[in-house]
């Protein structure tokens, strides 16, 4: 019985160290969703993570490339034949193509992200005004991601909640999503702060943001008496003190004037010089910055994917300033032989002369409002030169325009002579006094593109001006291959339509 | 509390049952001699146990042993590997001499099935026994290389890289995410990486089905590859030596154009598009750079191979002590892989305990770029630049390093500077062993506790140099990272083994209990802006003076705990049963999907042992069959829950600060479980004319169930990080595997040759819910659809080149659509499948599969006086590759050309390649080029010698002048002939994960190696 008891012995310490383990590990890298959004900060990191979308490679690179290059002034002329032919050649044979798609995801990546703040923070308990502010910045930015993915693709799926892998929304037309927008937008304006109160709070989105951003959504859709009242605000109303126009008009594409009076919503980026990836989730040392620079910079400095289309240039010169110079937006707004008004030899290209670089004769031209030859003499992957998406100059003209388109002619001409005369030109209102509304939306034209040339609006207003179209080609070979009543949007990504049988696929394609 | 009563009260049960009083008796001293049979040669180091008891020892040099036994009749059971084993009574004798035969029937042989070992006519479920005698022939820095095509069911695909291991699937793939097996070391569950050396391997068993493997439940639904490795035995310390150099030889690259070539057909490419040539190739040509980057890129590698073993034992003890060293020169510059590996095998009994363990130490080190492919990219460098050159030294690139230029447009690397600028190190020092303590509790009853433990210690280091290796390379900042990781995974185990006959009823088996905590730690520091004086670069972190990096953390933590037991019932050595269960349980599934029991059922009739059976051809006859559950986990640690992703970062304020943002990036589904996998099997063992012919065939059916589908998340949803998974699949794998060997050992010339072949059928039975109408899942250009193997070929149809205008404008659908409207003669033209007039994904179809119909294996081995021969053959059928290599190419676009290029144009239209133009504004040109179609698809079908080994046995008179008792001498050529119509480096492809094999994007392709070595025995 001596053995016998010893087993027992033994077994029980046997049983005793298999006892099984506790098998809840907590994950010592991250919280979990229950244990999220219990307080203000928990609120305000949700939204910062909404803004920091704008850094992703879709967004900061791929979809400003995409408006210039979609429109008629600028073409892509990459070694990369896909992307030449997709940006802007209106070839796409591959709906899933990579370019094009990570703009559609960037997009999509926002909107699950602000989905996520809009579904979450209403419940948080917090400061109301702090609450109202944050919830108004997730539905703007909401908003914006739409806004471009309505200019784009037209009619896409609205994504409204926090995403689940289950989810299988059917395909909202482009009017449904325009809608969507407003609603956004009319709750932004509402919650969002005129001016921030904290410094540090610069660059976040504000009600004067909000109402330009309605302002453009109700243009596209020719909602003009709509549109007066949130340019209204922003010109004559409580915004008339917060913006103006700078007096430097190159001080909206340099690093060192980011955020000046001029700057109704501004994308900001700056320079993290470790980072090792655009994917900003996948670590925290990611780029805070953008690579637009690098695709546009001219080659030996970047891959000048996408550039500019010449004619640009005869518009700028069309018309002398009150000095007897150039318009001095041209060397704001190109590179090419004679950015320095002396010619060749004396335009600087990050440090050498256009001559050195590319000989006396090259006919090209690039866009520079991106790039930092301002500052440093190569490019990279990291720009820090905030983007301005909204400048004031940009809603003066959309107030003239929907004044103009409201029969206020008159009432539109001190504004477009505002922009002139920053520039260095002549009041319209002497040079071309009395145009009717017709011959004032044609001058209108010629004043976006001159003011806003390579800042991404071009395609939007030739949609909105119902230009777009293969009649473009003569300015820009790309149109030749336009098919209209299909090529006004882009394909919706085969893949989504292979998963989610009741989207459907854009007219034509 | 429940499971410990439960596991006390069999154990007292089994006691009870087992304990037999112990009857005084006179003990006999017993001697003799054993020599073998046909030459009657003494044979050392034979087993001598008296029957039933764990008292035992072991002949000398001569051949002579003594023993003491309990009593006068007692019984003696001999046994020697490779030698049929004997049952001898000692009736009183006090001498016996013994003749061992040669045993010419793998039965006998003793298998490892996982906490028990049983011989292999005993075996009810599908296990393999790979004989370490072919495997160990290859020259290779892993386990899992050697065992190419020498077991069938078991698919290799080498990696080819400096220390990277290969590719190894049981029985097809049956998962989505993880088709690797499970290794267990000595009893260790871990990773059987090239971090061990092959050379201590004694043994390699292969689990196969359901029944085999079970008793490692939720882990081993991929199949169980069990290694256990050498034992010293009993006698004088022996020592052995091995050497073994070998050189490695790429096979013939890509023949490409050289400059004049290149040049001339890159001024008609762009002639033909109306386009000025660039002055690389026209005005400013230079003839005097002619670049070979497949000769600049890689050099003539090698291998070393040393062992030293020492090993040896005494009554009741016994050591073996390994020290090897193994070192792979690569074939690509920059890259190569060394390992130092140190082993000490110990096993010591005193009185009932046993105490013994299993430990190896190995430190390796493999060193590459760390960045690019050159296979990709050397075909495609423009010979026309040169490897280093004044004209590309500029700030960012001041060792000018030849690369594309506005002017001679590739963005391909140039593999000299991406190996001179960037380099990784790593390095991985291992602690892998296991230690035991068994304890005798009674007859047939053996108590073990195990303790098991696999450390890492990873060390990598990464340095980026000043210089550029491609066309407008963006600006960055040299820099260097080291990241420093722990691996570490401890196993205990606490298990009984039981054995008890009871006349004509055999059990055996054994019950337990296992728990393994695994953990990985990563912590990782650098900086930018190196610092280099006279071109030598100091590389430390803290010697880099701009900015710090900082990472931490850890990205795996788990516990499995699982009661495991197995019963083998044989009645009258005929009828065998075998009942296996494993109940596990795993912290990497949310709380109500914890646990689940993975039992398994198998039955086995040796019908040849009937009295009915009688036959003169058949000497042995077994049949099997076998049913059971099996598990696999395909998560992470955390999968299950959703996390707040804080890595985001919003920039604002005038200083343009980041500032932190938090959100769920990756969408998570709280219900995820094993994979678990239903197999059956059906098997015989037949062995013919006394078991010199013997045959093992199988046939397996086996449904995976919940396997986990990464839903291809629509990109509308916004999820980051990985797609999140379901269990919702459902694959079924079927095949039938053979395994046959003839021998002959009749005559001096002995030889024997083995064959296997094994056939895979692999369907897709359920896909999940991927919304209306979706059965499939898209892989960039491959589909898994229900019905079909995973990941097949799913692209346009060509249908030749058109020849002529004509042809381009008649080319229409049934509307009279122009198909192709920018197509011109000379183009590719494709199938418009659904007839809808133009060509797009909608005309995608099946175009093939990744998937072998056959694969085989063949070894001979002979030997003939002194002389030793060994040959390995593989085959592979039937699959179809993906030349994505042969793609970039032939898109013409910013590469070199084929030197076998022969464009279509008017004058010259007998030819399949299409045109060629510069494809900037040309659709034409770029759907020729399209990855999603059936052009680049090639018959992967190929076969190749293996190995080809000749040995020498130098004759032990000669060699005991110097006391060496054995002297061998070898030279062997590896992979030396490959039959194919790939026209890749190599049909052996690795592929893109398990849902893209096949597809070469540049694979590494399997060297020639030339070897010789020696072993020597002491």
């Amino acid at each position: 019985m001596k053995k016998l008891a010893k087993y027992i012995l033994m077994a029980s310490v046997v049983g005793v160290l298999s006892c099984d383990p506790n098998l809840d590990i907590t994950n010592p890298n991250q919280p979990t969703v229950e244990v999220f959004w219990q307080n203000a900060t928990d609120a305000e990191q949700g939204v910062n993570a909404i803004y920091s979308t704008f850094a992703r490679g879709g967004f900061s690179r791929w979809m400003p490339m995409l408006y210039i290059t979609r429109s008629d002034e600028g073409y892509s002329g990459s070694p990369w034949s896909d992307l030449a032919n997709a940006f802007g050649g209106f070839i796409q044979p591959d709906y899933n193509f990579g370019p094009v798609i990570d703009v559609w995801r960037d997009c999509y990546i926002g909107i699950f992200r602000a989905n996520q703040v809009l579904d979450n923070v209403p419940d948080i308990e917090m400061n109301q005004d702090l609450k109202n502010r944050l919830l108004g910045e997730a539905y703007f930015l909401r908003a914006y991601y739409y806004y471009n993915l309505a200019l784009l693709w037209g009619n896409v799926p609205l994504m409204l909640e926090t995403s689940k892998p289950t989810d299988l929304p059917p395909t909202s037309s482009q009017a449904e999503v325009w809608a969507q927008i407003e609603s956004d937008l009319a709750l932004a304006i509402s919650g969002l702060p005129v001016r921030y109160g904290s410094n540090s709070d610069l660059g976040r989105a504000t009600k004067g943001a909000a109402n330009a951003l309605l302002a453009k959504v109700l243009m596209q859709q020719g909602k003009n008496l709509e549109a007066e009242q949130p340019l209204q605000w922003l010109v004559t109303g409580e915004g008339a003190s917060v913006y103006n126009l700078v007096p430097n008009y190159r001080d909206n594409f340099v690093i060192d004037t980011e955020n000046n009076i001029e700057s109704v919503f501004e994308w900001q980026f700056t320079i993290n010089p470790t980072e090792v990836t655009d994917d900003d989730v996948a670590t925290p040392n990611h780029n805070y910055g953008t690579s637009i620079s690098q695709f546009l910079a001219p080659p030996g400095i970047g891959w000048s994917d996408a550039e500019a289309r010449t004619w640009i240039i005869n518009e700028f010169l069309q018309e002398q300033t009150t000095t007897g110079d150039r318009d001095l937006r041209l060397a704001a707004s190109l590179l090419f032989s004679n950015t320095d008004e002396r010619g060749p030899d004396f335009t600087m290209v990050y440090g050498q002369t256009f001559t050195q670089r590319y000989g006396p004769e090259n006919p090209r031209a690039w866009f520079r409002k991106f790039l930092n030859d301002h500052w440093r003499n190569e490019e990279g992957y990291r720009s820090p030169n905030n983007y301005r998406f909204i400048r004031y100059a940009d809603v003066l003209l959309m107030y003239a325009e929907v004044l103009n388109e409201n029969g206020k002619t008159a009432e539109a001409y001190p504004l477009v002579d505002r922009v002139r005369q920053r520039a260095g030109l002549a009041p319209l209102s002497q040079t071309r006094p009395g145009l009717n509304k017709t011959q004032f939306l044609e001058q209108l034209k010629h004043e976006r593109l001159l003011e806003l040339m390579g800042e991404g609006h071009r395609w939007a207003d030739l949609v909105r001006w119902g230009d777009v179209g293969p009649g473009l080609a003569q300015r820009d070979p790309g149109f030749n291959n336009f098919q209209v009543g299909r090529h006004e949007f882009l394909p919706i990504p085969q893949r989504d339509l292979d998963i989610n049988k009741s989207l459907s696929q854009n007219p034509g394609w | 509390m429940k499971q410990i009563l439960l596991i006390g009260s069999v154990w007292i049960f089994i006691s009870c049952c087992s304990i037999v009083p112990l009857m005084a008796q006179s003990p006999v001293q017993i001697r003799g001699t054993i020599i073998e049979k046909s030459t009657g040669e003494s044979l050392p180091g034979v087993t001598i146990l008296e029957k039933g008891t764990s008292n035992g020892t072991v002949t000398d040099m001569d051949g002579k042993y003594s023993i003491q036994v309990s009593s006068p009749e007692a019984s003696l059971l001999i046994s020697f590997i490779g030698f049929s084993t004997l049952d001898i009574p000692v009736m009183s004798r006090s001498i016996i001499d013994l003749e061992m035969e040669e045993n010419l029937d793998d039965l006998e042989e003793v298998v490892v099935i996982g906490y028990q070992t049983i011989k292999k006519k005993d075996l009810t479920g599908a296990a393999a026994v790979v004989k370490t005698e072919n495997s160990n022939k290859i020259l290779a820095a892993s386990v899992g290389e050697t065992l190419q095509g020498l077991a069938p069911g078991v698919s290799v695909r080498t990696g080819g890289a400096p220390g990277q291991g290969p590719q190894v699937e049981i029985r097809g793939v049956a998962s989505f995410i993880n088709s690797n097996p499970l290794y267990v070391i000595d009893g260790m569950i871990a990773d059987a990486n090239p971090t061990l050396n092959t050379n201590d391997i004694e043994t390699i068993q292969i689990l196969k089905d359901a029944s085999a493997a079970a008793i490692y439940g939720s882990r081993a639904a991929n199949g169980v590859i069990i290694i256990t490795t050498k034992q010293g035995a009993k006698g004088a310390a022996r020592v052995t030596a091995s050497a073994k150099y070998g050189v490695e030889q790429l096979p013939q690259g890509y023949d490409m154009m050289n400059n004049v070539d290149f040049a001339e057909m890159q001024r008609r490419q762009f002639t033909n598009s109306g386009l000025t040539p660039p002055s690389s190739v026209s005005t400013q040509f230079d003839p005097s750079i002619n670049t070979d980057w497949y000769k600049e890129g890689t050099r003539m590698g090698n291998s070393q191979d040393y062992n030293v073993t020492l090993s040896g034992g005494a009554e009741n003890s016994s050591y073996l002590i390994s020290g090897s060293f193994f070192k792979n020169k690569g074939v690509l510059i920059g890259t190569d892989f060394e390992r130092v590996a140190f082993r000490i095998n110990t096993r010591n009994k005193k009185g009932r305990v046993t105490f013994g363990e299993n430990m190896v130490f190995t430190n390796s080190v493999s060193r590459s770029p760390g960045t690019g492919n050159s296979f990709y990219d050397m075909p495609q460098m423009l010979p026309v630049i040169p490897v280093q050159g004044d004209r590309f030294i500029s700030n960012a690139n001041p060792d000018g390093w030849g690369k594309g230029t506005t002017d001679a447009v590739t963005y391909a690397w140039n593999p000299v500077a991406v190996n001179a600028i960037n380099s990784l190190r790593s390095n991985f020092a291992k602690l892998v062993g296991n230690a035991y303590v068994d304890v005798d509790l009674t007859e047939g009853l053996v108590y073990r506790f195990n303790a098991g433990a696999e450390l890492s210690f990873d060390h990598n280091k990464s340095m980026r140099r000043a210089g550029e290796w491609h066309f407008n390379q963006p600006a960055a900042p040299t820099n260097i990272i080291e990241n420093r990781g722990l691996f570490s995974s401890f196993l205990l185990e606490h298990t009984l083994n039981f054995n008890k006959t009871i006349d004509k009823h055999v059990f055996n088996g054994v019950v337990g209990h296992s728990q393994q905590r695994t953990k990985m730690e990563i912590l990782s520091a650098g900086s930018t802006d190196l610092q280099s004086f006279d071109g030598i670069y100091l590389n430390t972190v803290s010697s880099a003076t701009g900015e710090a990096i900082a990472d931490g953390f850890i990205p795996q933590q788990y516990i499995i705990s699982g009661y495991l037991g197995r019963v083998n019932y044989t009645y009258a050595d005929k009828y065998l049963l075998t009942l296996t269960g494993r109940y596990d349980s795993d912290s990497r599934f949310g709380e109500g999907n914890r646990s689940r029991f993975f039992p398994s059922i198998a039955g086995a009739w040796r019908i040849g042992d009937e009295s009915f059976f009688e036959s003169n051809v058949i000497s042995d006859l077994k049949l099997r069959a076998s049913y059971g559950e099996l598990g696999i986990v395909t998560v992470g640690s955390w999968d299950y829950i959703g996390f707040l992703n804080s890595n985001p970062r919003a920039i604002f304020g005038p200083d343009q600060a980041a500032y932190v943002g938090a959100t769920q990036a990756r969408l998570a589904n709280p219900n995820l479980g094993w994979e678990r996998r239903m197999s059956q099997n059906f098997g015989f063992d037949a062995g013919f004319f006394e078991d010199s012919f013997t045959i093992s065939a199988e046939y397996y059916n086996s449904l995976s169930k919940d396997v986990l589908v990464n839903l291809p998340i629509a990109w509308y949803l916004g999820n980051l990080g990985g797609e999140p998974a379901v269990n919702a699949a459902s694959i079924r794998n079927t095949g039938i595997e053979v395994e046959a060997t003839y021998r002959n050992r009749k005559n001096e010339f002995k030889w024997d040759v083995s064959g296997n072949f094994t056939t895979i059928r692999n369907r897709v039975v359920d896909i999940g819910n991927l919304g209306e109408g979706v059965n499939y899942i898209q892989t960039g250009i491959t589909r898994t659809q229900l019905g079909r193997s995973l990941g097949e070929w799913y692209v346009l149809q060509t249908d030749g080149l058109f020849q002529s205008q004509e042809e381009v404008d008649n080319y229409r659908n049934g509307d009279g659509q122009v198909i192709q409207p920018f197509a011109r003669p000379g183009d590719v033209r494709f199938v418009d499948i659904n007839g809808d007039g133009e060509i797009n994904q909608e005309d995608r179809t099946f175009q093939g599969s990744p998937w072998p119909t056959l694969q085989t294996g063949a070894q001979f081995n002979a030997t003939y006086k002194n002389f030793s021969f060994n040959m390995q053959w593989i085959g592979v059928f039937g699959h179809q590759i993906m030349n994505g290599v042969r793609r970039e190419l032939d898109s013409y676009q910013n590469t070199n050309f084929r030197n076998d290029l022969n464009p279509w144009s008017p004058n010259n239209t007998n030819t399949s390649d299409p045109r060629i133009g510069v494809s900037v504004g040309d659709p034409g040109l770029i759907d020729n080029a399209r990855l999603e179609s059936d052009r680049w698809l090639e018959d992967g079908s190929y076969v190749r010698l293996r190995n080809l080994e000749i040995g020498y046995n130098f004759l032990p008179t000669i060699m005991q002048r110097w006391n060496v008792q054995n002297a061998r001498i070898f030279i062997s050529g590896q992979n030396l002939l490959t039959f194919t119509k790939y026209s890749g480096l190599d049909p052996d492809v690795t592929g893109n994960g398990i849902l893209e094999r096949g597809f070469d994007n540049g694979n590494w392709p399997a060297s020639r190696i030339y070897s010789v070595g020696f072993q020597l025995e002491f």
